[in-house]
């Protein structure tokens, strides 16, 4: 690419915000929470300020402005739940294939039950999302495909044979 | 092995091979005799020689295509084959084993997403109508490297699975690393999950199967227990422009005629043409694990032309394989343009020139053999002809240097020169006839069945797409000569190619593009042309088809490449196909699965500007693109380095100054594919359109 025309100051991405303003905090991870489905304010707000609370608690990575830790951290949340919910191993692949049902738009309500009091039934929904999960291979069965020999024709080799059929040996 | 395989060839599976060998051998050698003739009379020059040698091997070439072409000819006058795969009753399946499982198989490259999934889709479609579904399982195995197409077969291969409700039967994967290329492809299938199925029926990214036709490939299969492989005819279809619908035409009124005298001579000993083929699973695990062979490439390194290989190494540990010719309901689309098939030719070459070396290597079963060496041939025969022709007009050049000498001696009677026009006209006229008789023989064919006569434009439309078809294709063998003798010539130079995807859909050859491609043979067409004119005047107007063809290639390359044109043919009802006249709902379902394309998946209703970036921005694609990431051990230290600096440059520079190799490792790593997502919310870039 031509290098000359990017300007020392200007970078792909915004420039990070090493500390963001509440304001900054609550407008993008609330965004992010709509995003992903949960419509309802309240529910913005009650989750965006369980993010925050966990975000702080988390040691500084040098990598990750605040406002990314926080989203890294709305992930884990809701992994957290999945994983209980559908009783599935932390990390695995299939607790992101979860994840991508729940976000599949297949269960709409799903917000709801993430603030239900442990132990109210939602197995409607777990269904649901037990059917959305993707299963992208069946499991594996480990079979061996030897390599085959092909042996090329030389003509030492067909003095070869010829030697071993005169004079066997 | 060999555990089930049956009873030796019966005699008259052999008696068939040594007729025919019979005839060919018999055919060559007429013909050799009456060049001899011609040549013996004052001793045979160095140039009549290798005349006499390039002729012998080039007329048994045609010889075997030629007779192929007739016993198939019988074989459809007369309407059956009883020694066909199909024909024979076989062993029934014991009542008690399980039900055959079988994989169908779809190995794709960076291809058109949208019509790989509306293809295997229309697959689908017509085997549910079966009523037997339920013994089939299909598996995309991708080994795409493009980041944006990695992401769209996902998402289109999610779309499926929730359309046809097809979770736990539609599975999708993509290899880390396309080690041993489609090879490797399918080994890793094998391994993997081969152990659930008794057959897998493996399909090119532009196969379309009639779900008929795959329950009965299984049943053939199940009711021979001694067969590893039946290979079903594709017959070419779908494709509009004018090059492909004759290409189209010529497939399906000779194909058929061909194939079933392939099938004639070869009956157990056929061959694998690497798709729209059933494969028994495990002789395939215990016998086509594939060496490498010895050597730098072309001829050494990985085989490339696999399927070949794989068939001999099956017929040497005893298995069958046999080539259904009369099994119908099996597709393929070919490249468009006439540029687009010498590309396809040009990573086939090489494949094919490997076989040369395999064709002489030891334990191998004849009709193998001939199989490497017709591979070989079906490239090597360009360069022999262009040598032939050469040799030919230089010869008749030194010819006219002659002067006629008409007393010997003390004789004063004239010894006038003896006149061999006949023997030569003959020659020629026997060779044209090989050529074009098969052309004739399959028009006599349609008459013989009515529908199918209607199916090709009746006795007129078919008659007049024959002699079109026909000029077209003396028009366009010596260009595509050309093409193929640069390559093997490429190849014996040692000048590998890679194998880069193919441009499958229409499209138009641009003038630029035209004279690019054939300015050296226009070229060569004319000076050639001025030579012979001037220096062989009598050899010029022989040699006028090929020199027309390649003095005329650039504006015949573009003409033939025209949609319209091929569209106009179509309503002139010209190199009209069953399949174009009345399409089986297998090509109707795909005609409307891209017709109507209208995603279950509302991300796919979206067009971004890249999918790429849509893994890194759009929550639910990041998700399901991490769950379907392969599970490894985290990278090392400077694996992570090298992560780590990509992340920085996409966070500087931005996704237009990557390599898609970059942004594939960016994506194919679980921590870096979160914690972009992660940075293109917290940060998101002045194009904030990229942000659902």
């Amino acid at each position: 690419m031509d290098r000359s025309k990017i300007s020392a100051g200007h970078h792909y991405l915004a420039p990070s915000v090493a500390a963001p303003s509440s304001e900054l905090l609550f407008g993008r991870l609330g965004a992010y929470w709509q995003t992903l489905g949960v419509t309802d304010p309240a529910q913005v707000q009650a989750l965006t300020e369980q993010v925050l609370r966990r975000a702080a608690e988390l040691p500084d990575t040098p990598l990750l402005d605040p406002l990314a830790r926080a989203l890294l951290v709305c992930g884990d949340l809701l992994d957290e739940w999945l994983a209980r919910a559908l009783e599935l191993p932390r990390p695995s692949r299939q607790l992101a294939a979860a994840r991508a049902a729940l976000l599949s738009g297949v269960a709409p309500g799903w917000p709801k039950a993430l603030f239900a009091p442990p132990g109210e039934a939602m197995d409607g929904l777990l269904d649901t999302l037990r059917e959305a999960i993707a299963e992208p291979t069946p499991t594996p069965v480990v079979g061996a495909m030897p390599t085959q020999r092909i042996k090329s024709f030389t003509l030492l080799g067909l003095v070869r044979v010829l030697w071993r059929k005169l004079f066997g040996g | 092995m060999a555990n089930s395989v049956q009873t030796p060839a019966p005699i008259g599976h052999a008696l068939r091979q040594a007729g025919f060998f019979t005839l060919v051998l018999f055919s060559t050698l007429i013909a050799l005799g009456l060049l001899v003739s011609v040549f013996h009379t004052d001793g045979l020059s160095p140039i009549e020689l290798l005349l006499l040698l390039l002729y012998a091997i080039l007329f048994s070439w045609i010889c075997i295509s030629f007779w192929s072409a007739l016993m198939g000819f019988f074989i459809l006058l007369f309407g059956r084959d009883r020694w066909a795969i199909s024909r024979q009753p076989g062993t029934p399946p014991d009542p008690n084993a399980p039900p055959p499982r079988t994989a169908i198989l779809m190995p794709i490259y960076n291809e058109d997403s949208q019509r790989v999934f509306a293809g295997l889709r229309a697959t689908y479609q017509s085997l549910v109508d079966t009523g037997q579904s339920d013994g089939f399982d299909f598996f995309i195995l991708s080994d795409t490297r493009d980041p944006d197409v990695w992401v769209e077969e996902e998402l289109r291969w999610q779309d499926m699975v929730r359309a046809v409700d097809g979770k736990g039967r539609v599975f999708y994967r993509n290899r880390p690393e396309n080690t041993s290329r489609k090879t490797g492809n399918l080994e890793d299938f094998c391994t993997r999950w081969g152990g659930h199925y008794r057959y897998m029926i493996v399909l090119d990214a532009d196969s379309i199967m009639k779900g008929s036709t795959l329950v009965e490939m299984v049943r053939l299969m199940e009711h021979h227990p001694g067969v590893a492989l039946i290979q079903t005819p594709p017959v070419p279809v779908n494709r509009e422009s004018l090059f492909a619908r004759i290409l189209q035409f010529a497939g399906g009124i000779y194909g058929r005629m061909f194939t079933a005298g392939l099938n004639y001579w070869q009956l157990g000993e056929s061959n694998y043409w690497g798709h729209n083929a059933i494969i028994r699973i495990q002789p395939f695990l215990d016998h086509c694990g594939l060496p490498k062979l010895p050597g730098r490439e072309p001829f050494g390194g990985e085989i490339l032309s696999h399927d070949f290989v794989e068939a001999a190494l099956l017929r040497r540990a005893g298995w069958e394989v046999w080539l259904a010719y009369d099994l119908d309901g099996s597709y393929e689309e070919i490249p468009p343009t006439l540029i687009d098939y010498a590309k396809r030719d040009r990573r086939w070459c090489q494949g094919n020139m490997q076989h040369l070396r395999l064709a002489m290597s030891r334990g191998l079963n004849g009709i193998s053999r001939l199989h490497f060496i017709m591979g070989v041939m079906s490239y090597a025969a360009s360069p022999l002809w262009l040598l032939f022709l050469i040799a030919t007009g230089v010869a008749a050049y030194l010819q006219t240097q002659q002067e006629l000498v008409y007393f010997f001696g003390q004789n004063w009677m004239p010894v006038w020169p003896v006149s061999f026009a006949v023997e030569m006209t003959t020659v020629l006229l026997v060779t044209l006839t090989m050529l074009f008789l098969p052309k004739l023989l399959a028009l006599i064919l349609l008459l013989k069945d009515e529908k199918l006569l209607r199916a090709y434009g009746g006795l007129a439309g078919a008659t007049w797409s024959v002699l079109l078809e026909t000029v077209f294709s003396v028009l366009t063998a010596p260009v595509l000569m050309l093409f193929q003798t640069k390559f093997v010539l490429a190849i014996l130079m040692r000048r590998a190619v890679g194998w880069p995807p193919q441009q499958r859909g229409d499209h138009m050859t641009s003038f630029k593009e035209a004279a690019f491609a054939h300015g050296g043979h226009t070229l060569i067409g004319v000076v050639t042309g001025v030579l012979s004119y001037w220096y062989v005047p009598a050899f010029f107007w022989w040699f006028t088809p090929v020199l027309a063809g390649l003095t005329l290639s650039i504006p015949v390359s573009m003409l033939s490449s025209s949609i319209t044109l091929g569209r106009q043919a179509r309503e002139l009802g010209l190199f009209l196909t069953p399949e174009e006249t009345d399409p089986p709902a297998v090509l109707r379902y795909l005609a409307e699965n891209l017709e109507d394309d209208e995603p279950v998946l509302p991300v796919l209703q979206d067009k971004p500007h890249s999918r790429f970036i849509q893994a890194l921005t759009d929550p639910y694609v990041n998700a399901l693109h991490l769950s379907l990431l392969p599970e490894r051990e985290p990278p090392g230290k400077r694996r992570r380095h090298y992560l780590e600096g990509l992340i920085h440059h996409l966070e500087e520079e931005g996704p237009d100054s990557m390599s898609a190799a970059q942004k594939r490792d960016l994506i194919a790593d679980p921590e870096s594919l979160q914690r972009l997502h992660a940075l293109f919310w917290s940060r998101p870039p002045a194009d904030a359109g990229a942000l659902p």
